[in-house]
This record gives C-alpha cells, structure tokens and sequence, in this order.
C-alpha cells in the first residue's frame, strides 16, 4: 500500500467484471489496492508487491498486467476483468474446471493469476504446447506445486478435455 | 500528488512546461517506477502519464529506416515484423524481458530513459546504432543513445524534454542477443550482449558486439571488433581486448570476475559459430 503525506483526489472512470465504476480516489494508490480495498474484489493477491510473482495479475483492456506495478488512476477509462469476473461461483469457466480436475491448486495464493494467464493464453493459442505454455507463465510463480500440474491444467483446457 | 494524463503533444508540452522548476515526474509503462515507490522513493508533486499520447505509440517504416515511438510496448517489439525480420537482436531480447505482463506494460522508452546498467534492449539499440528523438521547451534534438545515457540512472535529457522514438537504419546485417541471468524469466542480467555482423565466407564485413551489465553503461567492444575487422588479432588477444572495454563490478547478482569469464566465454563462442547468428 502506497502512502503520501498530501494525497490529492481524481475522480476514476473504470469497468471492473462489466459494471461501470466511478469513484473520487487518491491519486497514489495501486490499482491492487483499489480493487481490493475499495471494490472488495481480495481475488487478486499481494505477494511480492514488485512484479515478481504474477499473484496480483489481472486483465487490463484485454491484456494480462501485474496490478501492483499500475496506478489506480492510470486505468482512467479502461476495462478490467479479475478473477471474479471470470464466471460467476456457481458455474466455472473451462479453464477453471481444469485446474480443479488436475489437482492444479495447492494453497491457491498463485492460481487467480494462473487461471487468468491460462485465459489469455488460450484466446490466442488456443491449443498450445507445453513450452508455449511455460512461457506465458513465466511470470506467474508458485512456490507449492512444482508447476506440472498447472502446466497440465491449461494444456488440457486447451484440449478441451 | 496531481496525476495528469493529456492526450495530444501541445497539452503535454504546455503542461510540462507550466510545472517547470517543480516536481514532476513522466510515467511511461511503470513497471519500474511504482515499485520503486513502494520501497519508498518519494513521490513527486505532480505525476504525467504519457499513455494518453498516440504519437508516442507509431512505428513508422521507412525504405531505409525505422522510427518506433517511446512508448511501444515490450510486447510489440516482440511481435513486430520488421523488428523480428531485421533487428533480431533486439526482438530476442523483448522475447526474454521479464515475464508477459511486464512486457505487456514495459516500454522501449522507459527502459532506455532508466538508463540501468543492465537493461535488456540497450545492447541491441547500441548495436545498432540507435538515434533517439527528443523534444523539449527548446525544440527538437537527435541524440545518439550512446551519448545520452551517461551513467548508472542518468541521461542528459533536459527539464522539460522527453524522449519521443527511437530511430534505427534499415541494413542487411545479421544479429543476435545473448542473456545470462540468474534464471530464464524475470531475472536482471548478469551479462547481456548484442552481436550486429555482416559476413561472407569467413571475413566479417561488419562487426559490433555490445555489452551490457559490465560497465556503468553498456558498451561497444571496438577494440575487439576492429581488430578482427582489418586482421590483426588472433583469438589469443581476445581477452586482453575485451578487458580493455569493460569494468564489471561485484554486487548481489555476480562477481567481477564471473561477468569476466562469461563475457569471454559468449564472444569467444560467438565468434567460433556456436551462437545463433
């Protein structure tokens, strides 16, 4: 969490998960913290707060971003999705489904980041190897698993299986 | 702190202008930037976000030139054309920044004005021969990127000025880039290095090999390279010459001594053709 001793205000336009946002923000917070503590959206994690570690990932206009790297105020007028929006509780997403059935999730702090970076990947691969695969999650990092089964979970949801 | 984000360069020029003599500071991807607030560098009074500004985005192509706008993502450079077709250098070294949602942020612009001893695409850019395009209260200059990066964080760009693209000429030169890190992805580099050639048979027509993260500053092993151009070394000077250009340091991620022996070792397999090239 960011801090300043003269915080200023600007009044924030953003869509989170499809529902228009606006909000009078201080100008200095991360768009990490703004989502988790204004929006009370905690899916998104805090871990190495330096974008090191992909737990705090979210989709910014379409693309995967570290939230903890970004100004809150600087997604002025841009689309965001988090892992809440990724489906509702009661139906989850292909790619969901498949980290559940692979055993992908151990203590879960990595896997909203993971599941989201698997989305992404599949939209523009949408059967890719595992080295692709590897790749794309090369900023993702958990540190229960060993990575095969998340590996495992993405290549299969790109199966289709 | 005011947060400002105009959309066209009058409003930016007029804004930065305004603020002159006060704390400002430009925010380009930010993925550099923010944590350094987070371990506790002061922010500034006033912060201007330069991704409202589309000119900053173009990558203009030229017959014999490429012009591409500061903020031109990482990403983009990776999936560039032209630069995968003609600057391989550089687009492997965009290939292997960081991890995907950094390059989805991180700019060309941004990781030259930081001006890190060790950032990954200014090998490449000095290879190359880039010429940057700044503009400021005074008007419009070219610089070299080599004489405006100065030091370990420091450049010569002028209050009021920024850094808008990246020139680069168009030649039918091979390249490639080199990284040794601590691990593949999200590693600072221990040594980076950039290869432009030309060759035929087994004469190099051309010839700049650039290094990075050994010296306050990435350079150019001319003394190496111009005496393999005109002949007059043998691979047995080859250490002395590179030791003449470079003075690496001791820190966390490698001693001296290693990014020594490493620089040798990736010129020397270079050089014999066990690099892609």
């Amino acid at each position: 969490m960011l801090h300043h001793p003269n915080p200023d205000f600007f009044q924030l336009d953003v869509t989170v998960n499809g529902e228009l946002i606006q909000r009078d923000i201080p100008t200095h917070i991360r768009l990490l913290d703004f989502l988790r503590e204004e929006l009370g959206l905690t899916g998104s994690k805090e871990v190495c707060g330096e974008g090191e570690c992909g737990a705090c990932t979210v989709i910014l206009n379409g693309q995967t971003v570290n939230s903890c790297l970004i100004l809150a105020v600087e997604v002025h007028g841009g689309y965001i999705i988090t892992i809440e929006g990724l489906a509702d509780t009661s139906e989850l997403t292909a790619m969901q489904k498949s980290f559940e059935d692979h055993h992908a999730v151990q203590c879960g702090y990595c896997i909203p980041g993971m599941v989201l970076t698997g989305e992404k990947l599949l939209e523009r691969i949408p059967h890719p190897t595992r080295d692709e695969i590897k790749y794309e999650l090369s900023g993702n990092i958990c540190r229960c698993t060993g990575y095969h089964k998340i590996v495992d979970a993405i290549e299969k949801a790109g199966d289709g299986e | 702190m005011k947060f400002y984000q105009p959309t066209s360069m009058r409003e930016f020029i007029d804004l930065n202008a305004s603020l002159a003599d006060q704390s400002v500071t430009l925010l380009a991807g930010g993925t550099d930037l923010i944590p350094r607030y987070e371990r506790g560098l002061p922010m500034p009074d006033h912060l201007i976000d330069l991704k409202k500004l589309s000119d900053l985005y173009q990558i203009n192509t030229m017959d014999d030139s490429i012009h591409i706008g500061a903020m031109t993502t990482i990403q983009t450079l990776v999936e560039n054309q032209i630069i995968q077709n003609e600057f391989s250098a550089i687009q492997m070294a965009a290939h292997d920044f960081a991890g995907a949602q950094i390059r989805h942020r991180g700019t060309i612009g941004g990781n030259i004005v930081n001006a890190s001893p060790a950032g990954d695409l200014l090998p490449g850019l000095y290879a190359f021969g880039a010429v940057l395009n700044l503009i400021g209260p005074d008007g419009e200059r070219q610089l070299p990127i080599q004489n405006f990066i100065i030091g370990p964080g420091q450049t010569s760009l002028k209050t009021g000025e920024i850094l808008v693209s990246i020139s680069l000429n168009r030649s039918p030169v091979k390249s490639t880039f080199q990284k040794v890190g601590l691990r593949q992805s999200m590693a600072i580099s221990v040594v980076n290095l950039a290869f432009v050639f030309a060759k035929e048979t087994d004469e190099y027509q051309h010839l700049k090999i650039t290094c990075g993260s050994v010296a306050p500053t990435v350079v150019a092993l001319d003394k190496l390279t111009s005496t393999i151009l005109d002949g007059s070394s043998t691979p047995q000077d080859w250490p002395l010459l590179i030791d003449a250009d470079i003075s690496p340091i001791d820190d966390i991620r490698a001693t001296a001594k290693y990014r020594k022996q490493v620089t040798l070792n990736l010129v020397r397999a270079f050089l014999k053709g066990h690099l892609d090239g």
